[in-house]
């Protein structure tokens, strides 16, 4: 099949799922997002450090809305380069990577991604390259319509490196953001992936996120939602081969009016193969946060752990933990609560010689904190500065 | 002046009086234990001494350094250098031992590997506060932020309560710390068994029973309680 009859398959898969609707989350009408959107799209260096990424990274791709992109890698072993420049100098593999965890037709939101995107990052860790320096990726929208940008990351055997990925957007921009994510971790390497969104009060987002873990493999995932938005739906899955294992961390902050339905998924396909998926959500205001979590497993082990912090009396958590054993091979476990800060811990902070709002601080910050083993120094600096920042929006 | 003054107070928990017309004094280098047998009111004492909420005195007065604090809250109370180590501390959810030592020493400018190294805490820095500690690893790592609070009056609940002798010993020697850095060194301790006895000399020696305090005497008061009881005393 030539490539532009494989472009055109996967035309036709995706106009059959433009009218279909997400399963979770609010429907929103995409229709607004059809037109491209005139003007001059800028980078706000103000707004990417806020959410972390370092510009002056070694390894780096930025998108601006869907009109600019720039990339380079100056690691040995990393490549980093646009989706578009991949697909058109790699014909023949791009079709064993692209659209293949997730198919265009699958919602209206991949639909138009796969109708309407431009840009996204193709990254690939070569074999047995290790990377201790965080590959960055920062993706903003200035102008606001629709950014679509389709993501790969192939991290070969025996690799291991870490993708930090900031998205943002400029003040008060109407803006929908569906970033398609396909990893592919195989055999023997380790993928961690950090992810930190800061949006506003009129955005919509829509990730859509799978990723393959290869025999021994790891994926470690650190998502972070900061700030306001209007809403946002995500749930990212990630297929387990033999001994492969991964650890999925949600910190989802709710502020305003935003409605928030974010999940995580692990099916256990393979023998020995591991997961742990961890939420800790965060509501003010009139916030709504659904949090899923579910693991499906043949063989292996998994355990999710769904944590809900009430920050205000008009805000609304549901966590919805689902375990979903195909064999008497697997063992899966859950727990979940939900609840206010405890004032007996609050008055012991007190009588430690904390004010209040300290108090409150160092809570909040153990609250969203989970243990991840093995980040490189500079990834767990970055991640300590987001908490920091967590914090800091949701009191 | 007193470091500490109680002026017939009355204290009440949830409206219910705990204790009535309490009177006593904390001199300087007066090292005062409080003995009473289980729900006398020694705990209810101490927190209502920091401000501690729903501990509320009902009437009399508290003076400290010669001020009257009787209305103040809590973070005033601590401010003025009071400060209370609690028999039973809660489990800080996330919240690493390091941190909390951390943000205290950053503070009240202290060590915090000199602190953890004293009470023998060294392999709890990184654990979460109160989470699967033994009673011994939880009154160590409680005694420890008392130390880095650098408090001119502190408060103890219970060292010996649910620790080992090992432990005691430890946390015996770091309160000894405590003493010796405050200004006044005065403490007031309160305990079940008077284990602490064996390596901190009192001063004064209070007995609380039946809602008051009942006697206050010299060290062999102790003996006292261990010959005849607290029913006979009170």
């Amino acid at each position: 099949m030539g490539l532009g009859s494989w472009l055109k398959e996967i035309e036709t898969r995706a106009r059959e799922g433009l009218n279909k609707p997400s399963p979770y989350g609010i429907d929103i009408d995409v229709t607004q997002f059809l037109e491209v959107k005139e003007g001059k799209p800028s980078l706000d260096e103000s707004r990417v450090k806020e959410v972390g990424v370092d510009l002056s990274a070694k390894a780096l791709y930025t998108q601006v809305d869907q009109l600019y992109f720039k990339y380079l890698s100056k690691i040995p072993g990393v490549e980093v380069m646009k989706i578009e420049d991949f697909v058109e100098s790699n014909r023949d593999e791009a079709r064993e990577y692209v659209w293949k965890l997730i198919d265009p037709g699958k919602d209206k939101y991949t639909a138009l991604a796969a109708l309407r995107g431009r840009g996204g990052y193709f990254i690939r860790i070569k074999k047995n390259t290790k990377v201790e320096e965080p590959i960055m990726a920062c993706l903003f929208m200035s102008i606001g319509g629709l950014q679509a940008p389709h993501n790969i990351v192939i991290a070969e055997k025996g690799s291991e490196a870490t993708v930090y990925t900031g998205c943002t957007i400029a003040p008060e921009v109407i803006g929908l953001h569906v970033g398609i994510s396909e990893f592919y971790v195989e055999e023997n390497a380790t993928l961690r992936f950090v992810m930190v969104h800061s949006w506003n009060k009129v955005s919509h987002v829509r990730p859509r996120t799978a990723v393959y873990v290869g025999p021994n493999g790891k994926y470690i995932s650190y998502y972070v939602n900061l700030s306001k938005v209007k809403t946002l739906q995500t749930y990212p899955i990630v297929y387990l081969s033999d001994n492969a294992y991964t650890y999925l961390a949600s910190i989802i902050l709710g502020l305003e009016d935003s409605d928030i339905d974010v999940g995580s998924g692990a099916n256990l396909n393979g023998e020995n193969a591991a997961a742990e998926i961890v939420s800790r959500s965060l509501a003010r205001d009139s916030a709504k946060i659904v949090a899923r979590a579910s693991i499906m497993g043949r063989h292996g082990k998994g355990h999710i752990d769904c944590r809900g912090l009430m920050l205000s009396d008009k805000a609304v958590i549901r966590t919805i933990p689902e375990l979903y054993a195909l064999t008497p091979n697997t063992i899966l476990t859950h727990e979940a609560s939900i609840g206010r800060l405890a004032e007996d811990e609050i008055n012991y902070l007190i009588s430690k010689g904390f004010a209040k709002d300290e108090a409150i601080a160092i809570l909040l910050r153990g609250f969203i904190s989970v243990e991840i083993k093995g980040l490189p120094k500079k990834v767990q600096e970055y991640i300590e500065t987001v908490e920091k920042l967590t914090v800091e929006k949701s009191m | 002046m007193s470091v500490l003054l109680l002026k017939n107070v009355s204290i009440a928990v949830s409206e219910k009086i705990v204790l009535e017309d309490v009177n006593m004094s904390v001199e300087k280098n007066d090292v005062v234990f409080l003995l009473g047998p289980n729900g006398a009111g020694k705990t209810t004492l101490l927190r209502a001494l920091v401000g501690f909420p729903g501990y509320n005195i009902v009437s009399g007065r508290i003076f400290f350094e010669g001020e009257d604090i009787t209305n103040t809250s809590m973070e005033t109370r601590v401010s003025k250098g009071i400060a209370i180590a609690h028999q039973i501390p809660p489990k800080l959810m996330g919240v690493r031992v390091r941190q909390l030592l951390e943000a205290l020493c950053h503070k009240n400018k202290c060590d915090v590997y000199e602190i953890a190294d004293d009470l023998g805490i060294l392999h709890l820095l990184d654990r979460e506060f109160g989470k699967g500690f033994s009673g011994g690893e939880l009154k160590r790592v409680e005694i420890a932020t008392l130390l880095a609070q650098k408090p001119k009056l502190a408060l103890i609940d219970e060292p010996d309560s649910g620790v080992d002798v090992d432990s005691i010993e430890i946390v015996a020697k770091a309160i000894k710390k405590v003493i010796e850095l405050s200004p006044y060194k005065s403490a007031i301790i309160v305990t079940h068994s008077a284990l602490i006895s064996r390596y901190i000399e009192p001063t004064k020696v209070c007995i609380i029973a039946s809602k008051a305090i009942r006697a206050c005497n010299g060290k062999e008061l102790i003996d006292e309680v261990f010959k005849h009881g607290f029913r006979e005393l009170a």
